[in-house]
């Protein structure tokens, strides 16, 4: 109940942030509001816009305005692009959503088998060159890590497409196998990143789990190791590693948004370097808006299956690792 | 972190620390032969301050000066130059300063917010506790990338907005280890004692608490440079970044951006790219523990 409460107050806060940023910050609001564009409109248009807009009535009337534009799903519309930003944005939060899924899973499922593995085992050889690998990637900025991929892998091996989501005129099988193989490059990019910091805490928290008593017991029982370590000490990792993967979200949507631009995908990221090149700010906007609800929904969803897969924790303030 | 953790607390309190010379060289030699890691981070960093603060003399050309554009690596220009016909090593060179200046500021400001919050959280408890705690969740809870892009888009594009807009944002984990160390701090019969001889609540904070949060402190200031410079070159590949200080991040949006990668210039984009890993390294290295190498520091 108290989360429920902290997740509409986060809500509160990012609809009022996203109201009082264009009307707060430096710049004209018509401007803030309606895109770079209006700026080379004379300054009669420019009231006309203002009163179109209501921007000229108090600010109680104009926030109830914008929650109520809000409820009929009317984000603003861009002038830059001539187009509503509901509409601009349609298909492409399905994309970003189609990259970031998969990404969370694989990155997490990797993470999550080479990290306790790799904790095991820590001090070998493996460990060794794992953690280093995740520790570099984990150093390296996401536009690094795609463009390098991108390069290697598409310019000059050829295996993959240099980018877009389908090579176009397909349907049925044929379309999905097109898609996976365009959208491939990125899921690996975002999960290699994902998994790298998920990775490093598993395998802290195994190497600490392994001076536990219990599996000192496990071992004088005389188990073999892989049962050890998939029976006792991945089931403990388990429930800790489960709510960090699902607070990752924010950072995947994040690191989506640059991998999409490197692989020229249409999703909400190359949206978000269009506007941000052109300051349409009401795109801008929208994305933040629509970005910032969908991870505070998967966030809450996640809270909610996590309370029911492990009861104990209930309401409880779930503690990271 | 448990028994070792409180046996250590009270070693450190009742010895006084002597700041000599001598003793402080000691103390570095010793951390770092026990920990190749840490020696490692150290080197990485002092190659890059030397980089930092010896730019005019070790670049070979003037970073503004404009030439011949898009050439290829060559004696005269070992990086190339790019499309407005600036030598591209000079350019990295430079951008050093404006990299590590930007991710040390940043993680100034968000060192001091995360320090202050998670001290008046542990140390106080009760509402003041619930409130930062409650506005610290929510702040996790708001994806960090667009937020920042949205506010980076409304001021300026200068050094000094992306310093405070990555450093306002980026405060919360070192708050939270800050507060969970307050929490067992401020049981234990040091902090009691000092209490029961009338000491104010300013003074156990300061001379008291805060003395032994340093070690946490100093591994997450590493810690938040890092975090600031990887996303100061995420929202300068963006275009956000400051077009008078060009950083590494911004280098490689003009490579992006302008062709270099289009047309396989990697001489372009990965030198910048390569820098910001190497001192992001460098950073996360010496946060590390040095005893105890199976562990590492938390994140």
């Amino acid at each position: 109940m108290g989360k429920l409460i902290r997740y509409g107050f986060t809500l509160f806060l990012v609809l009022s942030l996203n109201f009082a940023l264009p009307r707060m910050m430096p710049g004209d609001p018509v401007v803030n509001l309606l895109g770079d564009e209006a700026l080379h409109n004379d300054p009669k248009m420019r009231a006309e816009l203002r009163a179109e807009f209501g921007l000229d009535k108090p600010l109680h009337i104009q926030y109830v305005d914008y929650l109520k534009s809000l409820f009929r799903l009317d984000l603003g519309y861009s002038i830059h692009k001539s187009q509503s930003v509901r509409d601009l944005m349609a298909y492409r939060l399905f994309w970003t959503m189609m990259l970031v899924f998969p990404s969370i899973i694989v990155g997490a499922v990797l993470a999550l088998l080479l990290g306790s593995w790799a904790g095991f085992s820590s001090g070998s050889r493996s460990d060794l060159f794992l953690t280093g690998l995740a520790l570099f990637l984990y150093t390296c900025p996401p536009f690094l890590l795609a463009m390098v991929l991108v390069s290697v892998f598409s310019f000059h091996l050829g295996l993959f497409p240099l980018g877009n989501l389908t090579s176009g005129g397909k349907t049925g099988v044929e379309y999905i196998v097109d898609v996976t193989w365009h959208l491939f490059l990125p899921v690996v990019t975002l999960s290699l990143l994902g998994a790298s910091y998920e990775f490093l805490v598993v395998r802290n928290s195994t190497v600490q789990l392994l001076e536990e008593q219990f599996v000192l017991a496990a071992m004088a029982k005389g188990l073999r190791e892989r049962d050890i370590l998939l029976r006792h000490v991945i089931r403990n990792v388990l429930p800790p590693f489960i709510s960090m993967v699902a607070l990752s979200f924010g950072f995947m949507v994040s690191g989506a948004l640059i991998v999409e631009i490197v692989f020229s995908l249409n999703g909400m990221g190359t949206l978000v370097y269009d506007a941000v090149v052109a300051r349409d700010y009401p795109v801008m906007q929208g994305c933040f808006l629509v970005l910032t609800v969908s991870v505070l929904v998967a966030n809450l969803v996640a809270d909610i299956l996590y309370g029911i897969a492990d009861p104990r924790i209930g309401g409880a303030s779930s503690g990271g690792l | 972190m448990t028994g070792s953790g409180k046996k250590q607390i009270c070693a450190s309190d009742c010895k006084f620390e002597t700041l000599s010379i001598s003793g402080m060289i000691r103390i570095a030699r010793q951390t770092l032969t026990a920990s190749p890691l840490k020696l490692t981070g150290w080197t990485l960093l002092f190659f890059f301050l030397l980089m930092a603060l010896l730019a005019p003399f070790i670049a070979p050309w003037d970073p503004r000066e404009t030439g011949i554009p898009y050439l290829p690596p060559s004696s005269d220009h070992l990086l190339g130059t790019n499309d407005i016909g600036q030598d591209i090593l000079s350019e990295l060179i430079f951008a050093s300063r404006v990299s590590l200046t930007i991710g040390l500021l940043a993680g100034i400001v968000s060192i001091l917010i995360g320090v202050v919050v998670g001290l008046l959280a542990g140390y106080y408890r009760g509402w003041i506790e619930e409130l930062l705690l409650a506005v610290e969740d929510m702040v996790l809870l708001i994806p960090g990338l667009p937020l920042m892009i949205i506010l980076a888009a409304y001021l300026s594009p200068s050094m000094w907005n992306i310093i405070l807009v990555v450093g306002l944002l980026w405060w919360c984990s070192t708050a939270r280890v800050v507060h969970s160390r307050v929490l067992q701090l401020r049981e234990m019969p040091f902090v009691e004692a000092a209490r029961s001889l009338g000491c104010s609540d300013g003074y156990i904070i300061l001379r008291h608490i805060l003395v032994n949060t340093k070690e946490i402190v100093y591994a997450k200031f590493a810690l938040a440079v890092a975090s600031a410079m990887l996303t100061e070159a995420s929202l300068s590949f963006l275009g956000l970044g400051d077009p008078l200080n060009i950083s590494w991040g911004e280098m490689i949006h003009f490579a992006f951006s302008r062709g270099g990668f289009a047309n396989d210039m990697w001489w372009w984009y990965l030198p910048p790219g390569l820098m910001v890993c190497l001192s992001v390294m460098g950073f996360v290295l010496i946060s590390m523990e040095p005893k105890r190498s199976g562990k590492m520091l938390e994140l």
